[in-house]
């Protein structure tokens, strides 16, 4: 068997850097390493699976087993990356076939060190005795919410991540006035103070399980509450709320955090109140985060920046009309649209259509574009039918963009879509 | 990051020197009738007049321009104010029975650039006195202070109180002097005894000095009897057994006679003649309003008068069945007798006369009427009593102000028309005679400029102010209400009938009493859908675009002579034939039929009605392309005023969006509110309706309930988290325009452009095509066939903010990061022309955040996250330059921006980055923030209450505040002669 990933590179030169690969497809198993600090990207990885697996012509599903013993999906490279940096020895990585994948075993607690489970993947005692939690398609794997900094805060206080565009659901809390009380050099004080008064049922701060009625607001991403009335922390919320970063007070303190050095080597991201809570909380790396730790909510400014959408359309200088009223200028808002632009290949029809729209994210985060994923070219349906209405395109991409614009499985990029019609 | 931009401006000293040169916060006058007044008094001998309010505000005018201001450190009601006179130095006596010291305080003079400057005089306060017996303890009400009498001396002061009694205290120091306490019982001992029939004689009501002996006062009871006192020899010379309520006491010039007004609405003439002590009977007693029952005549003066028979003045006295309603004061000599009937209560009165002891007559010149809305004055020289327009304390809220609008540097021409198309409109009775309160002198350098204040009304009509100074005085009114055919519509007459009173008195000359309508204060209006939304003037081309609450958007233009002519009518549909959306609001208004004659001034050209009629809430004009912009909460539109061709129409309507038809008026909420407003309303006129409202237990009870209510009233205190929607209701209202030539479509041809901003935070950007202008300038219109081509729209770029917060404003930025000029700026070479060389960038401000972002591609260079960072909402933005104050040609543009906490950010362009912070209105004071507006050089105002402007600045260099000096009377500054 081919026991080297990288040829030229003979297996006793491999230092500290390489990460020892065991991979298992059916009941054959093959062994290689790949760089911990440079793992390449993830097609790569998989055309190499692929190829010392020798599959061909069948999809295949990459799983890894993380840490915790999780069975946890490889399909990009912001996964394979963590895959890779988190191994520990070794990587461990389960190959299935596309069609066979039973998605109810990924998640918490599919896998355990111990190795009878890991060779009972499919039904372990454990899963049965749980309710098994259908976590969804791999590929609709996001981030809803994390626990982040922490090494940092305080072990009595909780800084909450909800990521919006994560979910679909409604961030759905209120926050209120009230009391608290503070040690201060002249004794304990009331002081006032921001409190979460209601969580709306099924909404995302709910099922996160990190937020409960009655924790106090200390922080809305780095800015500190006290001082400020409730109407200006709603708004504060309010306009970040494409990236919310909470700090609070829980009420119930038993659910701490407790620091301890695995977790704060891990990027200070941590998922252990799934073990309250009964829910996972996936916190993924993604690759714009920088993978050394430094997970400042500062930086989170600046990269997670909700896009501006503007719509274009490419002009033409107008010809010299003499006739204009405004029956024609709405017919040629008609025209506006091409009338079919369904094959994702038809990228170049600005030729024949006079007005084409662009449909396009800030250009800024399209410059961010991998070089070597192909810029992602769909027609929509729906968009189509809205003639150009840019109420219900926005509806239809706050929704989830992936749905309604019928995207490819696994080539979009989290920001910077493009999209031409 | 802002915190390292924040660390990295403030650690630079220069530049802390630079913004140090820029920037400063002032805020330096206010202008309008102050709110609420309740006391006025005047100095005869400095000329100055002083204003009391609610409040607890002080205000002194003296000549135009000369004003100061003073508050009291409690909010309580000022009742009375006494001047010292010609000392510069005045007493207030407030409602919680305190007496306030005022000094105008002299700064020494100083020379300034080799140039000996005057001292600039300003108001302090330099004691204050508590009188015993504090109010709302019924017990020693008996010793609150009900009027006051400062004798001619100035080193008395006499204070009758509600028991009763007359203290005298001692000035400066306010000391009781014990042994000069006249109480009642003193009073009632020498009373026979069928007079005194075991009553209490009630208040004092009235001291008066005797005019010709010092040191002896007339004491009026409420019962009605008047007492002739000697201070000196502490008896009582003579006694007047009146037998009817007693209201107000004036003397007679020479003080052998003094009148006593009556609560019955009656007035008597008592002769003085030494003898008697005793008098039982008046010379004359008259109830000029009989024999119906009337009210009460509240205070009463006789002037005597050299050439004719005194000049008699009372508010008051109405028949109490048919005028009991009215706000009204008589003036009567001889034959003549003109009631002037105000809109607002009288407050207090006084006359302009001769005060000299040598002259034997009053002579009174004028009549000064201070009425709870506003100020009038009443010319007594020429015949016929005209009224004196106003230099200052216009009643800016004659009808209530519902939007304003800035135009700095206005054309010496333009002026001009304006004045004289103002001149035109004065009605007849309007005499130009000298103001007669010309107290003072006005330090402060003339205007650079000529600044233009627009208020649009309620009652749709703008009103032109002159802002240049410190002193606010009416230019012009125009009214919109005749383009249309309304309930009240007097067709044939092109007037507004408040316009000019006097037409209605003539016919009204046979009626008794003889009624004149007095002042401009006009709260009701005829139609609200006539309120004035929107106003945008062009001060090069004088158009004016003036946009109404009924969807109503009129094109004027300036002309010189009366014209009479027909307006255009287009209608735009901003539905676009969006289906099933019904408009639940009001009807449009009516454009009228006929043709109207219009008078000289501005002139509407074209009337726009948007459908549905909803209220405008954004419009733009650009005169030079002659197009006009307007926006509802349904969509925008965009018209050719000069081929009166509509140009575009869109609806931004949101699909789920159903407040937006339901109209102003059909909102079940705003209905409430007005309910409970009116009542409060209610409330509020019986409280001050009341004389000296003591406040007892009962009030306190009900004191406390409103404030319960009031509290209750407050939101629940619980607030949602949740991102804004495009769901959201109002979404599709149009919040704002922008006209630019710039490059939207490539980098290197740029051309007129519109932007307009949305409540759900989307731009809409279009290319325009306006025949005959090319690369940015305007040929010259020559071809038939360019006259007959129209102007196109084509929509290049649709934003979508992400935030979805609501966009207040939009602006395009040239080469250098500089906003472009206005219309006609750049093509008359009257700015330094535009940088089209290098790219162009687009500044778009939302609730939340300020981003700037590169042209024609629109992608984001800067930006900063206030709400996310600050937690405060911007309200109003404005691109202002700054000049500074000490380096001649230096200056910056910057981005001043107003947030929903009162505050102003100023942040530097196109870099955005935080400069200085003002804390400027207070955060709980909506209309103030809501009514701010800047001025384009670095001043601003807002709307302290229904009445007045606060003006301010936030230029170091640009400042405009009263710098007066005053002559005193009194020794060198601080000295105080007594």
């Amino acid at each position: 068997m081919n026991r080297s990933f990288n040829k030229s590179q003979p297996l006793r030169h491999i230092d500290c850097n390489a990460v020892e690969v065991k991979s298992k497809y059916g009941a054959e198993f093959r062994r290689f390493s790949v760089d911990r600090v440079k793992p390449g990207r993830f097609e790569e990885f998989y055309k190499l699976l692929l190829h010392i697996h020798r599959i061909a012509n069948m999809e295949m599903m990459i799983g890894y087993a993380d840490v915790h013993g999780d069975l946890l999906p490889i399909n990009n490279d912001d996964n394979f990356c963590k895959a890779v940096s988190t191994a520990h020895p070794l990587l461990r990585i389960f190959i299935q076939r596309q069609e066979e994948v039973d998605y109810s075993t990924f998640g918490t607690n599919t896998i355990t060190r111990k190795k009878k489970a890991v060779v009972a993947l499919r039904n372990s005692d454990i899963s049965r005795r749980r309710p098994n939690i259908h976590i969804g398609l791999p590929h609709d794997f996001r981030p809803v919410s994390s626990i982040i900094d922490v090494d940092i805060l305080p072990e009595s206080h909780r800084r909450v991540r909800l990521y919006r565009h994560g979910s679909d659901k409604p961030l759905g809390f209120y926050i209120r006035d009230g009391t608290s009380m503070r040690v201060t050099p002249h004794g304990v004080e009331k002081v006032p103070g921001i409190f979460i008064s209601r969580m709306v049922p099924g909404g995302l701060a709910e099922s996160t399980g990190l937020l409960a009625i009655n924790d106090e607001v200390l922080e809305v991403n780095g800015i500190e509450v006290s001082g400020k009335s409730l109407d200006q922390v709603t708004d504060m919320m309010i306009a970040n709320s494409h990236n919310l970063i909470v700090t609070v007070k829980p009420v119930n303190q038993r659910n701490n955090v407790v620091r301890s050095s695995r977790i704060s080597g891990s990027s200070g991201q941590s998922s252990d109140s799934s073990g309250s809570t009964g829910y996972p909380s996936l916190s993924m790396a993604a690759a714009r985060e920088t993978p050394s730790g430094a997970h400042g909510y500062h930086d989170d400014l600046e990269s997670d920046e909700e896009t501006d959408i503007v719509i274009e359309s490419s002009l033409k200088r107008p010809s010299q009309r003499s006739s204009s009223s405004l029956a024609s200028s709405a017919s040629r808002t008609q025209q506006q649209l091409p009338p079919s632009h369904r094959s994702p290949q038809h990228h170049h029809h600005h030729h024949h259509v006079s007005l084409n729209q662009q449909l396009h994210k800030e250009p800024k985060h399209s410059q961010q574009h991998k070089p070597g994923q192909p810029q992602l070219h769909s027609s929509n349906p729906a968009l189509r039918h809205s003639n150009g209405s840019l109420h219900k395109i926005l509806n239809s991409l706050k929704t989830d963009p992936r749905h309604s614009f019928a995207l490819p499985k696994g080539g979009v990029e989290e920001d910077g879509t493009v999209i031409t019609l | 990051m802002m915190k390292f931009r924040f660390r990295r401006q403030s650690t630079d000293p220069q530049r802390e020197k630079i913004k140090q040169e820029l920037f400063a916060f002032k805020k330096t006058v206010e202008h309008g009738f102050p709110h609420q007044p309740s006391a006025l008094a005047f100095d005869p001998k400095l000329q100055l007049m002083a204003i009391g309010t609610k409040s607890g505000a002080i205000k002194i005018y003296g000549a135009p321009g000369v004003e100061f201001t003073g508050l009291h450190k409690d909010a309580t009601a000022v009742t009375q104010i006494l001047f010292l006179p010609g000392r510069g130095c005045l007493l207030s006596v407030l409602d919680d029975n305190t007496i306030h010291r005022w000094e105008l305080v002299a700064e020494s003079t100083r020379e300034v650039g080799g140039v000996k400057k005057e001292g600039v005089v300003s108001l302090r306060e330099v004691d204050s006195y508590s009188l015993p017996g504090r109010p709302g303890i019924e017990s020693s009400s008996a010793t609150r202070a009900t009027v006051l009498l400062l004798l001619k001396s100035c080193d008395l002061l006499c204070v009758g109180t509600e028991g009763g009694g007359v203290y005298v205290l001692e000035l400066p120091r306010l000391s009781l002097k014990e042994n000069q306490t006249l109480l009642q019982d003193h009073v009632t001992q020498s009373l026979p005894d069928d007079y005194r029939c075991g009553k209490s004689l009630g208040p004092v009501e009235s001291l008066q000095e005797h005019p010709q002996q010092a040191g002896k006062i007339l004491i009026g009871y409420s019962r009605g009897l008047v007492v002739l006192w000697d201070l000196s020899s502490r008896h009582a010379d003579q006694l007047f057994l009146g037998k009817q309520q007693l209201e107000s006491l004036v003397w007679e010039r020479s003080g052998n006679l003094f009148v006593s007004s009556h609560n019955d609405g009656g007035y008597s003439v008592w002769a003085v003649t030494n003898g008697n002590i005793y008098n039982h009977q008046p010379v004359s007693s008259t109830i000029p309003y009989g024999p119906f029952p009337c009210k009460a005549i509240t205070k009463i003066l006789w002037r005597t008068t050299q050439l004719s028979s005194p000049v008699i003045l009372y508010s008051g006295g109405m028949p109490r069945a048919s005028y009991g309603d009215r706000h009204c004061l008589t003036i009567q000599q001889d034959k003549e007798h003109v009631t002037l009937d105000f809109t607002s209560r009288v407050i207090d009165f006084f006359t302009v006369h001769n005060m000299d002891n040598d002259k034997e007559f009053d002579d009174p010149s004028a009549l000064v009427v201070l009425l709870e809305e506003e100020l009038v004055v009443i010319d007594l020289l020429t015949p016929g009593w005209p009224s004196l327009p106003t230099p200052y304390l216009a009643p800016l809220h004659s009808s209530a102000i519902t939007c304003s609008c800035h135009v700095t540097n206005v054309s010496t021409k333009l002026w001009e028309r304006l004045i004289n198309a103002g001149k035109a409109q004065q009605s007849r009775r309007h005499t130009h005679r000298k103001w007669p309160i010309c107290g003072g002198k006005s330090l402060a350098p003339p205007p650079r400029q000529q600044e233009l204040l627009l208020t649009g009304h309620e009652d749709g009509t703008v009103r032109f102010w002159d802002a240049s100074g410190v002193a606010l005085t009416p230019l012009y009114k125009l009214s919109t209400a005749n383009v249309f055919h309304t309930d009240c519509d007097p067709i044939d007459d092109p007037h507004d009938p408040c316009d000019d009173p006097d037409m209605q008195q003539q016919e009204e000359e046979e009626e008794w009493p003889p009624f004149r309508k007095v002042g401009c204060f006009d709260p009701y209006s005829d139609d609200p859908r006539l309120g004035i939304q929107k106003i945008s003037l062009c001060k090069y081309s004088n158009k004016l675009v003036v946009a109404g609450t009924a969807g109503q958007v009129i094109v004027l233009g300036l002309n010189d002579e009366r014209s009479d002519h027909l307006v255009d009518v287009s209608v735009m549909d901003l539905l676009q034939d969006r289906e099933g959306f019904t408009w639940k609001g009001h009807d449009r208004l009516e454009p009228r039929l006929k043709p109207a004659p219009f008078l000289p001034g501005f002139q509407p050209l074209v009337l726009l009605q948007c459908l549905p009629p909803a209220s405008v809430t954004a419009v733009a004009l650009h005169a030079e392309w002659n197009l006009v912009a307007f926006g509802t909460s349904h969509g925008f539109g965009l018209f050719d005023y000069h081929r009166r061709n509509a140009v575009l129409a869109r609806c931004t309507l949101h699909p789920n969006d159903s407040l937006a038809m339901e109209g102003p008026l059909s909102r079940v909420k705003s209905l409430k509110k007005s309910l409970r407003q009116s009542f409060r309303r209610i409330r509020k006129s019986r409280v001050s309706g009341k004389k000296r409202a003591v406040i007892t237990t009962t009030s306190k009870v009900q004191e406390a309930n409103a404030a319960l209510a009031e509290q209750e009233e407050v939101a629940p205190v619980q607030r949602r988290i949740e991102p804004r929607s495009a769901d959201d209701s109002l979404s599709g209202v149009v919040r704002c325009f922008c006209f630019a030539d710039t490059f939207l479509r490539d980098g290197t041809h740029h051309g007129p452009t519109l932007w307009a901003g949305t409540n759900s935070g989307s731009v809409y950007a279009y290319a325009l095509e306006v025949p005959g202008v090319d690369s940015g300038r305007t040929c010259e219109r020559g071809g038939a066939s360019e006259s007959s081509m129209c102007v196109e729209a084509v929509l290049g770029k649709e934003i979508q903010l992400m935030h979805r917060a609501p966009v207040v404003s939009i602006c395009v930025l040239d080469g250098r990061g500089k906003p472009l000029p206005d219309p006609y700026e750049a093509s008359q070479d009257l700015s330094i022309a535009p940088d089209m060389t290098n790219a162009h960038s687009v500044l778009i401000a939302s609730e939340e955040q300020l981003k700037v972002f590169s042209l024609p591609k629109v992608s984001a260079k800067t930006k900063f996250k206030l709400t996310a960072h600050e937690g405060c909402r911007v309200r109003k933005v404005a691109l202002v330059l700054f000049s500074s104050a000490v380096q001649e040609d230096y200056s910056e543009h910057t981005l001043v921006c107003l947030t929903n906490m009162g505050d102003m950010h100023l942040f530097n362009m196109p870099g955005l980055r935080p400069q200085v912070r003002f804390d400027c209105i207070r955060k709980e004071d909506i209309s103030g923030i809501a009514s701010c507006v800047f001025t384009k050089n670095g001043q601003g105002f807002y709307l302290i209450s229904p009445s007045e402007y606060e003006r301010f600045s936030l230029s170091a260099k640009v400042l405009i505040k009263p710098q007066c000096s005053v002559q005193l009377l009194r020794h060198l500054g601080h000295m105080f002669t007594w």
